[in-house]
Protein backbone atom coordinates (compact mmCIF):
# COMPACT_ATOMS: atom_id res chain seq x y z
CA UNK A 1 0.00 0.00 0.00
CA UNK A 2 2.74 2.12 1.08
CA UNK A 3 4.70 1.34 -1.63
CA UNK A 4 1.98 1.88 -3.89
CA UNK A 5 1.57 5.31 -2.44
CA UNK A 6 5.24 6.28 -3.04
CA UNK A 7 5.93 5.00 -5.90
CA UNK A 8 2.62 7.66 -7.37
CA UNK A 9 4.33 10.37 -5.43
CA UNK A 10 7.59 9.46 -6.91
CA UNK A 11 6.05 9.48 -10.68
CA UNK A 12 4.28 12.61 -9.96
CA UNK A 13 7.36 14.62 -9.05
CA UNK A 14 9.06 13.32 -12.34
CA UNK A 15 5.84 14.32 -14.37
CA UNK A 16 6.64 17.69 -12.39
CA UNK A 17 10.48 17.91 -12.63
CA UNK A 18 9.90 17.39 -16.68
CA UNK A 19 7.26 19.57 -17.00
CA UNK A 20 9.05 22.66 -15.48
CA UNK A 21 12.08 21.35 -17.84
CA UNK A 22 9.83 21.78 -20.78
CA UNK A 23 8.72 25.10 -19.49
CA UNK A 24 12.23 26.54 -19.25
CA UNK A 25 12.92 25.19 -22.26
CA UNK A 26 9.84 27.64 -23.69
CA UNK A 27 10.48 30.67 -21.94
CA UNK A 28 13.83 30.33 -23.36
CA UNK A 29 13.24 29.84 -26.78
CA UNK A 30 10.86 32.62 -27.06
CA UNK A 31 13.79 35.08 -27.50
CA UNK A 32 15.76 33.23 -30.03
CA UNK A 33 16.01 34.96 -32.99
CA UNK A 34 13.64 32.82 -35.76
CA UNK A 35 10.08 34.24 -35.28
CA UNK A 36 7.90 32.71 -36.91
CA UNK A 37 4.71 34.91 -37.26
CA UNK A 38 3.34 32.70 -40.38
CA UNK A 39 2.94 29.69 -37.93
CA UNK A 40 1.28 31.56 -35.04
CA UNK A 41 -0.94 33.09 -37.08
CA UNK A 42 -2.50 29.60 -38.55
CA UNK A 43 -2.78 28.69 -34.92
CA UNK A 44 -4.48 31.86 -33.73
CA UNK A 45 -6.82 31.03 -36.63
CA UNK A 46 -7.22 27.24 -35.63
CA UNK A 47 -7.52 28.31 -31.55
CA UNK A 48 -9.83 31.43 -31.75
CA UNK A 49 -12.20 31.19 -35.13
CA UNK A 50 -12.54 27.93 -35.30
CA UNK A 51 -13.97 27.74 -31.43
CA UNK A 52 -15.67 30.97 -31.90
CA UNK A 53 -19.05 29.37 -32.66
CA UNK A 54 -19.16 26.75 -30.01
CA UNK A 55 -17.92 28.88 -27.41
CA UNK A 56 -20.69 31.37 -27.82
CA UNK A 57 -23.08 28.94 -28.09
CA UNK A 58 -22.28 27.15 -24.56
CA UNK A 59 -21.53 30.43 -22.91
CA UNK A 60 -24.68 31.95 -23.93
CA UNK A 61 -26.78 28.60 -23.01
CA UNK A 62 -24.69 28.95 -19.11
CA UNK A 63 -25.42 32.58 -18.87
CA UNK A 64 -29.33 31.86 -19.34
CA UNK A 65 -29.10 28.92 -16.92
CA UNK A 66 -27.50 30.98 -14.37
CA UNK A 67 -29.93 34.07 -14.23
CA UNK A 68 -33.02 31.82 -14.45
CA UNK A 69 -31.56 29.82 -11.59
CA UNK A 70 -30.37 32.29 -8.94
CA UNK A 71 -33.91 34.16 -9.75
CA UNK A 72 -35.29 31.17 -8.68
CA UNK A 73 -33.63 30.38 -5.49
CA UNK A 74 -33.64 34.41 -4.75
CA UNK A 75 -37.28 34.05 -4.35
CA UNK A 76 -37.64 31.21 -2.48
CA UNK A 77 -35.54 32.77 0.66
CA UNK A 78 -36.57 36.59 0.31
CA UNK A 79 -38.67 36.45 -2.13
CA UNK A 80 -36.75 39.62 -4.11
CA UNK A 81 -35.03 39.01 -6.89
CA UNK A 82 -33.99 42.70 -7.49
CA UNK A 83 -30.44 42.53 -7.19
CA UNK A 84 -30.21 39.27 -9.35
CA UNK A 85 -28.79 41.37 -12.51
CA UNK A 86 -26.02 42.42 -10.72
CA UNK A 87 -25.43 39.15 -8.89
CA UNK A 88 -25.44 37.47 -12.42
CA UNK A 89 -23.00 40.23 -13.71
CA UNK A 90 -20.90 39.84 -11.28
CA UNK A 91 -20.45 35.98 -11.40
CA UNK A 92 -20.51 36.32 -15.19
CA UNK A 93 -17.40 38.60 -15.39
CA UNK A 94 -15.67 36.98 -12.51
CA UNK A 95 -16.02 33.57 -13.05
CA UNK A 96 -18.60 32.14 -15.58
CA UNK A 97 -16.88 33.63 -19.16
CA UNK A 98 -13.27 32.90 -18.72
CA UNK A 99 -13.51 29.38 -16.80
CA UNK A 100 -16.08 28.15 -18.66
CA UNK A 101 -14.33 29.35 -22.62
CA UNK A 102 -11.14 28.01 -21.18
CA UNK A 103 -13.11 24.40 -20.27
CA UNK A 104 -14.53 24.81 -24.12
CA UNK A 105 -10.79 25.38 -25.55
CA UNK A 106 -9.42 22.58 -23.58
CA UNK A 107 -11.26 19.75 -25.51
CA UNK A 108 -11.25 21.32 -28.54
CA UNK A 109 -7.66 22.93 -28.47
CA UNK A 110 -5.81 20.88 -26.25
CA UNK A 111 -7.17 17.51 -27.65
CA UNK A 112 -6.45 18.73 -31.04
CA UNK A 113 -3.04 20.04 -29.91
CA UNK A 114 -1.92 17.15 -28.30
CA UNK A 115 -3.27 14.64 -30.79
CA UNK A 116 -1.29 16.40 -33.57
CA UNK A 117 2.22 16.72 -31.47
CA UNK A 118 1.83 13.08 -30.08
CA UNK A 119 1.35 11.79 -34.17
CA UNK A 120 4.53 13.52 -35.06
CA UNK A 121 5.96 12.43 -32.06
CA UNK A 122 5.39 8.23 -32.99
CA UNK A 123 5.98 9.00 -37.31
CA UNK A 124 9.43 9.83 -35.96
CA UNK A 125 8.29 13.97 -37.33
CA UNK A 126 10.08 15.56 -34.29
CA UNK A 127 12.91 13.32 -35.10
CA UNK A 128 12.95 14.71 -38.69
CA UNK A 129 13.28 18.14 -37.04
CA UNK A 130 15.54 17.89 -34.63
CA UNK A 131 17.94 16.07 -37.21
CA UNK A 132 17.28 19.63 -39.66
CA UNK A 133 18.79 21.30 -37.05
CA UNK A 134 15.02 23.16 -35.87
CA UNK A 135 14.27 23.02 -32.43
CA UNK A 136 11.49 21.12 -32.19
CA UNK A 137 10.12 23.09 -28.81
CA UNK A 138 10.88 26.42 -30.83
CA UNK A 139 8.83 25.22 -34.02
CA UNK A 140 5.98 23.33 -32.24
CA UNK A 141 5.35 24.76 -28.74
CA UNK A 142 5.94 28.85 -28.97
CA UNK A 143 3.70 29.41 -31.90
CA UNK A 144 1.04 27.46 -29.86
CA UNK A 145 1.86 29.47 -26.83
CA UNK A 146 1.19 32.89 -28.04
CA UNK A 147 -1.48 31.96 -30.38
CA UNK A 148 -3.41 30.47 -27.48
CA UNK A 149 -2.54 33.08 -25.09
CA UNK A 150 -3.87 35.75 -27.89
CA UNK A 151 -6.91 33.78 -28.74
CA UNK A 152 -8.08 32.91 -25.20
CA UNK A 153 -8.22 36.15 -24.29
CA UNK A 154 -10.44 37.80 -26.99
CA UNK A 155 -12.51 34.66 -26.44
CA UNK A 156 -13.18 35.08 -22.99
CA UNK A 157 -13.97 39.13 -24.37
CA UNK A 158 -16.84 37.74 -26.22
CA UNK A 159 -17.45 35.41 -24.12
CA UNK A 160 -18.36 38.22 -21.49
CA UNK A 161 -19.79 40.63 -23.96
CA UNK A 162 -22.23 37.30 -25.07
CA UNK A 163 -23.36 36.27 -21.46
CA UNK A 164 -24.40 39.64 -20.17
CA UNK A 165 -25.92 40.06 -23.73
CA UNK A 166 -28.05 37.07 -23.02
CA UNK A 167 -28.59 37.42 -19.86
CA UNK A 168 -29.94 40.71 -20.89
CA UNK A 169 -32.31 39.74 -22.74
CA UNK A 170 -34.00 36.57 -20.89
CA UNK A 171 -34.28 38.74 -17.74
CA UNK A 172 -36.54 41.01 -19.70
CA UNK A 173 -37.71 38.19 -21.38
CA UNK A 174 -38.47 35.61 -18.72
CA UNK A 175 -37.96 37.78 -15.14
CA UNK A 176 -39.64 41.22 -16.03
CA UNK A 177 -36.52 43.41 -15.63
CA UNK A 178 -36.24 46.26 -18.03
CA UNK A 179 -33.19 47.47 -19.49
CA UNK A 180 -32.86 50.07 -17.30
CA UNK A 181 -33.54 48.26 -14.29
CA UNK A 182 -30.98 45.73 -15.16
CA UNK A 183 -28.09 48.45 -16.30
CA UNK A 184 -28.71 49.99 -12.79
CA UNK A 185 -28.18 46.59 -10.71
CA UNK A 186 -25.38 45.79 -12.77
CA UNK A 187 -23.22 48.90 -12.13
CA UNK A 188 -23.51 48.79 -8.62
CA UNK A 189 -21.73 45.40 -8.41
CA UNK A 190 -19.45 45.03 -11.56
CA UNK A 191 -16.64 47.81 -12.81
CA UNK A 192 -14.40 47.99 -15.32
CA UNK A 193 -11.44 46.42 -13.18
CA UNK A 194 -13.91 42.92 -13.02
CA UNK A 195 -13.60 43.10 -17.30
CA UNK A 196 -9.15 43.53 -16.72
CA UNK A 197 -9.37 40.94 -14.08
CA UNK A 198 -11.19 38.30 -16.82
CA UNK A 199 -8.96 39.21 -19.77
CA UNK A 200 -6.00 38.36 -17.16
CA UNK A 201 -7.53 35.07 -15.92
CA UNK A 202 -8.33 34.40 -19.33
CA UNK A 203 -4.50 34.90 -20.74
CA UNK A 204 -3.43 32.59 -17.74
CA UNK A 205 -6.04 29.64 -18.91
CA UNK A 206 -4.91 29.88 -22.39
CA UNK A 207 -0.79 29.58 -21.45
CA UNK A 208 -1.66 26.52 -19.46
CA UNK A 209 -3.33 24.45 -22.04
CA UNK A 210 -0.72 24.37 -25.01
CA UNK A 211 1.99 23.95 -22.29
CA UNK A 212 0.20 20.53 -21.26
CA UNK A 213 -1.24 19.36 -24.21
CA UNK A 214 2.18 20.00 -26.22
CA UNK A 215 3.94 18.44 -22.86
CA UNK A 216 1.66 14.92 -22.88
CA UNK A 217 2.02 15.00 -27.38
CA UNK A 218 6.22 14.61 -26.41
CA UNK A 219 6.03 11.86 -24.03
CA UNK A 220 3.43 10.27 -26.84
CA UNK A 221 4.15 6.27 -26.58
CA UNK A 222 4.41 4.27 -29.53
CA UNK A 223 0.85 3.19 -31.32
CA UNK A 224 -2.51 4.53 -31.87
CA UNK A 225 -3.50 3.34 -27.88
CA UNK A 226 -0.50 6.09 -27.00
CA UNK A 227 -1.99 9.19 -29.22
CA UNK A 228 -5.24 7.94 -27.67
CA UNK A 229 -3.97 8.08 -23.89
CA UNK A 230 -1.72 11.26 -24.39
CA UNK A 231 -5.46 12.90 -25.39
CA UNK A 232 -7.17 11.86 -22.65
CA UNK A 233 -4.47 12.66 -20.16
CA UNK A 234 -3.88 16.14 -21.03
CA UNK A 235 -7.37 16.86 -21.72
CA UNK A 236 -7.98 16.03 -17.92
CA UNK A 237 -5.14 17.35 -16.57
CA UNK A 238 -5.43 20.88 -18.04
CA UNK A 239 -9.00 20.97 -16.74
CA UNK A 240 -7.60 20.16 -13.44
CA UNK A 241 -4.80 22.99 -13.99
CA UNK A 242 -7.43 25.56 -15.02
CA UNK A 243 -9.36 25.02 -11.87
CA UNK A 244 -6.30 25.71 -10.09
CA UNK A 245 -5.44 28.12 -11.61
CA UNK A 246 -8.40 29.68 -11.12
CA UNK A 247 -8.80 28.93 -7.58
CA UNK A 248 -5.94 31.12 -7.28
CA UNK A 249 -6.24 34.10 -9.07
CA UNK A 250 -9.76 34.14 -7.70
CA UNK A 251 -7.90 34.50 -4.24
CA UNK A 252 -5.34 36.56 -5.53
CA UNK A 253 -7.91 39.58 -6.91
CA UNK A 254 -10.28 39.25 -3.88
CA UNK A 255 -7.74 41.61 -2.29
CA UNK A 256 -8.15 43.84 -5.18
CA UNK A 257 -12.31 44.08 -4.80
CA UNK B 1 -22.12 26.86 -50.89
CA UNK B 2 -19.91 26.77 -47.50
CA UNK B 3 -22.70 27.07 -45.47
CA UNK B 4 -24.86 24.65 -46.86
CA UNK B 5 -22.68 21.72 -47.42
CA UNK B 6 -21.47 22.13 -43.90
CA UNK B 7 -24.96 21.99 -43.04
CA UNK B 8 -25.99 19.17 -44.63
CA UNK B 9 -23.03 16.90 -43.18
CA UNK B 10 -24.35 18.19 -39.32
CA UNK B 11 -27.69 17.21 -40.63
CA UNK B 12 -26.06 13.77 -41.95
CA UNK B 13 -24.22 13.13 -38.93
CA UNK B 14 -27.28 13.67 -36.49
CA UNK B 15 -29.40 11.75 -38.86
CA UNK B 16 -26.43 8.71 -38.69
CA UNK B 17 -26.33 9.24 -34.72
CA UNK B 18 -29.87 8.66 -34.37
CA UNK B 19 -29.71 5.48 -37.13
CA UNK B 20 -26.85 4.08 -35.18
CA UNK B 21 -28.68 4.42 -31.97
CA UNK B 22 -31.98 2.62 -33.38
CA UNK B 23 -29.50 -0.14 -34.45
CA UNK B 24 -27.97 -0.63 -30.68
CA UNK B 25 -31.39 -0.64 -29.39
CA UNK B 26 -32.77 -3.19 -31.77
CA UNK B 27 -30.13 -5.27 -30.95
CA UNK B 28 -30.69 -4.86 -27.36
CA UNK B 29 -33.72 -6.22 -27.75
CA UNK B 30 -33.27 -8.89 -29.97
CA UNK B 31 -30.20 -10.57 -29.19
CA UNK B 32 -28.79 -9.49 -26.29
CA UNK B 33 -25.15 -9.47 -25.28
CA UNK B 34 -23.24 -11.46 -22.21
CA UNK B 35 -24.02 -10.05 -18.54
CA UNK B 36 -20.58 -11.04 -17.82
CA UNK B 37 -19.33 -8.61 -20.38
CA UNK B 38 -21.33 -5.59 -19.47
CA UNK B 39 -20.25 -5.80 -15.87
CA UNK B 40 -16.71 -6.05 -17.19
CA UNK B 41 -17.20 -2.68 -19.11
CA UNK B 42 -19.35 -0.97 -15.76
CA UNK B 43 -15.91 -1.98 -13.75
CA UNK B 44 -13.15 -0.77 -16.42
CA UNK B 45 -15.62 3.16 -16.48
CA UNK B 46 -16.30 3.57 -13.20
CA UNK B 47 -12.84 2.70 -11.96
CA UNK B 48 -10.84 5.27 -14.31
CA UNK B 49 -13.40 8.15 -13.59
CA UNK B 50 -14.31 7.28 -10.18
CA UNK B 51 -11.21 9.86 -8.80
CA UNK B 52 -12.11 12.53 -11.43
CA UNK B 53 -15.51 12.75 -10.99
CA UNK B 54 -15.15 12.80 -7.47
CA UNK B 55 -12.80 15.64 -7.63
CA UNK B 56 -14.89 18.06 -10.26
CA UNK B 57 -18.24 17.15 -7.89
CA UNK B 58 -16.20 18.57 -4.63
CA UNK B 59 -14.97 21.71 -6.82
CA UNK B 60 -18.19 22.16 -8.27
CA UNK B 61 -19.86 22.69 -4.85
CA UNK B 62 -17.27 24.24 -3.43
CA UNK B 63 -17.77 27.08 -6.47
CA UNK B 64 -21.06 27.06 -6.05
CA UNK B 65 -20.63 27.98 -2.29
CA UNK B 66 -18.74 30.75 -2.52
CA UNK B 67 -20.84 32.05 -5.41
CA UNK B 68 -23.88 31.87 -3.06
CA UNK B 69 -22.34 33.27 0.08
CA UNK B 70 -21.72 36.12 -1.66
CA UNK B 71 -25.19 36.93 -2.85
CA UNK B 72 -26.74 36.28 0.80
CA UNK B 73 -23.89 37.83 3.03
CA UNK B 74 -25.75 40.88 1.06
CA UNK B 75 -28.85 39.64 2.71
CA UNK B 76 -27.65 38.28 5.82
CA UNK B 77 -29.52 35.53 5.48
CA UNK B 78 -26.17 33.12 5.79
CA UNK B 79 -28.13 30.66 7.51
CA UNK B 80 -29.95 29.74 3.96
CA UNK B 81 -26.56 28.99 2.69
CA UNK B 82 -26.51 25.29 2.65
CA UNK B 83 -29.73 24.79 1.36
CA UNK B 84 -29.29 27.16 -1.76
CA UNK B 85 -25.72 26.15 -2.67
CA UNK B 86 -27.11 22.69 -2.51
CA UNK B 87 -29.93 22.98 -4.61
CA UNK B 88 -28.28 25.28 -6.93
CA UNK B 89 -25.65 22.13 -7.75
CA UNK B 90 -27.91 19.65 -7.60
CA UNK B 91 -30.78 21.32 -10.13
CA UNK B 92 -28.68 22.61 -13.38
CA UNK B 93 -25.06 22.98 -12.64
CA UNK B 94 -23.79 20.46 -10.81
CA UNK B 95 -24.96 17.44 -13.51
CA UNK B 96 -23.92 19.79 -16.48
CA UNK B 97 -20.28 20.48 -15.07
CA UNK B 98 -19.81 16.93 -14.21
CA UNK B 99 -20.91 15.85 -17.36
CA UNK B 100 -18.23 18.12 -19.37
CA UNK B 101 -15.89 16.25 -17.11
CA UNK B 102 -17.12 12.86 -17.52
CA UNK B 103 -16.84 13.53 -21.41
CA UNK B 104 -13.13 14.66 -21.64
CA UNK B 105 -12.29 11.03 -19.82
CA UNK B 106 -14.94 8.60 -20.76
CA UNK B 107 -16.22 9.92 -23.75
CA UNK B 108 -12.51 10.95 -25.62
CA UNK B 109 -11.53 7.17 -24.37
CA UNK B 110 -13.93 4.97 -25.38
CA UNK B 111 -14.32 6.90 -29.16
CA UNK B 112 -10.15 6.45 -29.37
CA UNK B 113 -10.36 2.64 -28.11
CA UNK B 114 -13.06 1.89 -31.21
CA UNK B 115 -11.91 4.09 -33.50
CA UNK B 116 -8.45 1.99 -32.93
CA UNK B 117 -9.84 -1.38 -33.29
CA UNK B 118 -11.77 -0.19 -36.20
CA UNK B 119 -8.84 1.57 -38.51
CA UNK B 120 -6.54 -1.80 -37.39
CA UNK B 121 -9.99 -3.67 -39.02
CA UNK B 122 -10.65 -5.27 -35.35
CA UNK B 123 -14.21 -4.84 -36.35
CA UNK B 124 -14.22 -6.30 -39.68
CA UNK B 125 -12.04 -9.36 -38.29
CA UNK B 126 -15.31 -9.87 -35.66
CA UNK B 127 -17.94 -9.55 -38.64
CA UNK B 128 -15.48 -11.96 -40.42
CA UNK B 129 -15.91 -14.61 -37.39
CA UNK B 130 -19.67 -14.91 -37.75
CA UNK B 131 -20.77 -12.36 -34.74
CA UNK B 132 -22.25 -9.34 -34.96
CA UNK B 133 -19.64 -6.24 -33.77
CA UNK B 134 -22.86 -4.39 -32.08
CA UNK B 135 -23.61 -7.49 -30.22
CA UNK B 136 -20.14 -7.97 -29.20
CA UNK B 137 -18.40 -4.67 -28.97
CA UNK B 138 -20.47 -1.54 -29.14
CA UNK B 139 -23.65 -3.13 -26.63
CA UNK B 140 -21.56 -3.80 -23.72
CA UNK B 141 -20.01 -0.57 -23.65
CA UNK B 142 -23.22 1.50 -24.71
CA UNK B 143 -24.86 -0.09 -21.68
CA UNK B 144 -21.68 0.49 -19.38
CA UNK B 145 -21.39 3.49 -20.04
CA UNK B 146 -24.60 4.54 -19.38
CA UNK B 147 -24.59 2.62 -15.74
CA UNK B 148 -21.77 3.66 -14.28
CA UNK B 149 -22.24 7.33 -15.65
CA UNK B 150 -25.60 7.48 -13.93
CA UNK B 151 -23.73 6.35 -10.93
CA UNK B 152 -20.22 8.46 -11.55
CA UNK B 153 -22.77 11.81 -11.80
CA UNK B 154 -24.38 10.63 -8.41
CA UNK B 155 -21.74 10.19 -6.63
CA UNK B 156 -20.17 13.44 -7.98
CA UNK B 157 -22.96 15.54 -6.49
CA UNK B 158 -22.42 13.90 -3.26
CA UNK B 159 -19.14 15.16 -3.37
CA UNK B 160 -20.26 18.68 -4.40
CA UNK B 161 -22.64 18.85 -0.65
CA UNK B 162 -19.33 17.59 1.12
CA UNK B 163 -17.27 20.06 -0.90
CA UNK B 164 -20.13 23.16 -0.19
CA UNK B 165 -20.09 22.42 3.32
CA UNK B 166 -16.02 22.55 3.67
CA UNK B 167 -15.87 25.55 1.67
CA UNK B 168 -18.96 26.98 3.75
CA UNK B 169 -16.78 26.00 7.09
CA UNK B 170 -13.77 27.79 5.76
CA UNK B 171 -14.78 30.82 3.46
CA UNK B 172 -18.28 31.73 4.90
CA UNK B 173 -17.76 31.07 8.79
CA UNK B 174 -21.19 28.53 8.27
CA UNK B 175 -20.82 25.59 10.47
CA UNK B 176 -21.37 22.32 9.10
CA UNK B 177 -24.64 21.19 11.26
CA UNK B 178 -25.78 24.67 10.23
CA UNK B 179 -24.99 24.09 6.51
CA UNK B 180 -26.82 20.62 6.61
CA UNK B 181 -29.62 21.58 8.87
CA UNK B 182 -31.23 24.09 6.09
CA UNK B 183 -30.77 21.34 3.02
CA UNK B 184 -33.91 19.54 3.69
CA UNK B 185 -35.84 22.48 3.46
CA UNK B 186 -34.98 23.98 0.50
CA UNK B 187 -34.10 20.92 -1.38
CA UNK B 188 -37.42 19.62 -2.55
CA UNK B 189 -38.16 16.06 -4.20
CA UNK B 190 -39.01 17.61 -7.42
CA UNK B 191 -35.42 18.81 -7.37
CA UNK B 192 -33.64 16.02 -6.63
CA UNK B 193 -35.99 13.50 -9.22
CA UNK B 194 -34.95 16.37 -11.98
CA UNK B 195 -31.41 16.23 -11.49
CA UNK B 196 -31.19 12.87 -11.55
CA UNK B 197 -33.01 12.71 -15.00
CA UNK B 198 -30.63 15.05 -16.17
CA UNK B 199 -27.70 12.43 -14.77
CA UNK B 200 -29.60 9.96 -17.20
CA UNK B 201 -29.91 11.43 -20.05
CA UNK B 202 -26.36 12.99 -20.30
CA UNK B 203 -25.44 9.38 -19.77
CA UNK B 204 -27.59 8.34 -22.71
CA UNK B 205 -26.17 11.36 -25.16
CA UNK B 206 -22.63 10.57 -23.75
CA UNK B 207 -23.01 6.68 -24.42
CA UNK B 208 -24.87 7.05 -27.93
CA UNK B 209 -22.12 10.26 -29.22
CA UNK B 210 -18.87 8.39 -28.26
CA UNK B 211 -19.86 4.98 -29.35
CA UNK B 212 -20.79 6.37 -32.85
CA UNK B 213 -17.91 8.36 -33.39
CA UNK B 214 -16.02 5.97 -32.66
CA UNK B 215 -17.33 3.12 -34.45
CA UNK B 216 -17.60 5.44 -37.58
CA UNK B 217 -13.97 6.63 -37.45
CA UNK B 218 -12.27 6.36 -41.09
CA UNK B 219 -8.50 7.06 -41.98
CA UNK B 220 -5.86 5.88 -39.84
CA UNK B 221 -4.03 6.95 -37.23
CA UNK B 222 -4.99 10.96 -37.86
CA UNK B 223 -9.13 10.15 -38.53
CA UNK B 224 -8.55 8.08 -34.45
CA UNK B 225 -7.36 11.76 -33.34
CA UNK B 226 -10.04 13.68 -35.69
CA UNK B 227 -13.03 11.26 -34.24
CA UNK B 228 -11.93 12.47 -30.73
CA UNK B 229 -12.00 15.91 -31.09
CA UNK B 230 -15.17 15.71 -32.98
CA UNK B 231 -16.70 13.65 -29.83
CA UNK B 232 -15.18 15.91 -27.26
CA UNK B 233 -17.50 18.86 -29.03
CA UNK B 234 -20.43 16.78 -30.19
CA UNK B 235 -20.63 15.51 -26.73
CA UNK B 236 -20.62 18.90 -25.35
CA UNK B 237 -22.89 20.72 -27.34
CA UNK B 238 -25.19 17.57 -27.66
CA UNK B 239 -25.03 17.89 -23.59
CA UNK B 240 -26.28 21.38 -23.59
CA UNK B 241 -28.58 20.37 -25.51
CA UNK B 242 -30.43 17.70 -23.67
CA UNK B 243 -29.63 20.65 -20.78
CA UNK B 244 -31.92 22.94 -22.41
CA UNK B 245 -34.56 20.20 -23.41
CA UNK B 246 -34.89 18.38 -20.06
CA UNK B 247 -35.65 21.54 -18.45
CA UNK B 248 -37.93 22.94 -20.77
CA UNK B 249 -40.14 19.32 -20.31
CA UNK B 250 -39.93 19.41 -16.92
CA UNK B 251 -41.14 22.47 -16.89
CA UNK B 252 -44.39 21.51 -18.80
CA UNK B 253 -44.52 18.16 -16.80
CA UNK B 254 -44.10 20.60 -13.20
CA UNK B 255 -46.95 23.13 -14.82
CA UNK B 256 -49.43 19.77 -15.95
CA UNK B 257 -49.03 18.20 -12.26
CA UNK B 258 -49.42 21.13 -10.46
CA UNK B 259 -51.93 22.79 -12.38
CA UNK B 260 -54.48 19.47 -12.32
Amino acid sequence: MIGVLGSHLMSGGHHIKEFMGMLSHTLTSIFRPPIRIKETFQQLFFVANGSLVIVVFCVCFAAMVTILESSFHMKIVIQNDSMVPGFAAMLILRELGSVVTALLLTSRVGAGMSAEVGLMKITEQVDALKMLGIDPVQYLVVPRLFACIIGATILTIVADITCIYSAFVISEAYLGFTPALFLTAMRRFVDFQDLIFSMIKGAAFGSVIPLISCYYGFRCKPGAEGVGSATTNSVVASSVAIIVIDFILSYIFSHFY
Amino acid sequence: MVKQASFYSLMSEIGGALLFLREVLRTLVTKPCSLHEVLLQIWRVTIQSFSTTGMAGFFVGAIMTVQFALQMREFDAMGYLGGLATSGTIREVGPLLIAFMLSGKVGAYTSAELGTMKVTEQIDAIRCLGADPIQEIILPRFIGIIVSSFFLLGLGLIMSILGGMLMGAFFAGVNPEEYIRHIPTIVTFPSIISGLVKCFVFAVVLATICTYRGYSTSGGAKGVGLSVVKTAVATMVGIVIADWMTSFLGDVVMKLVLGA
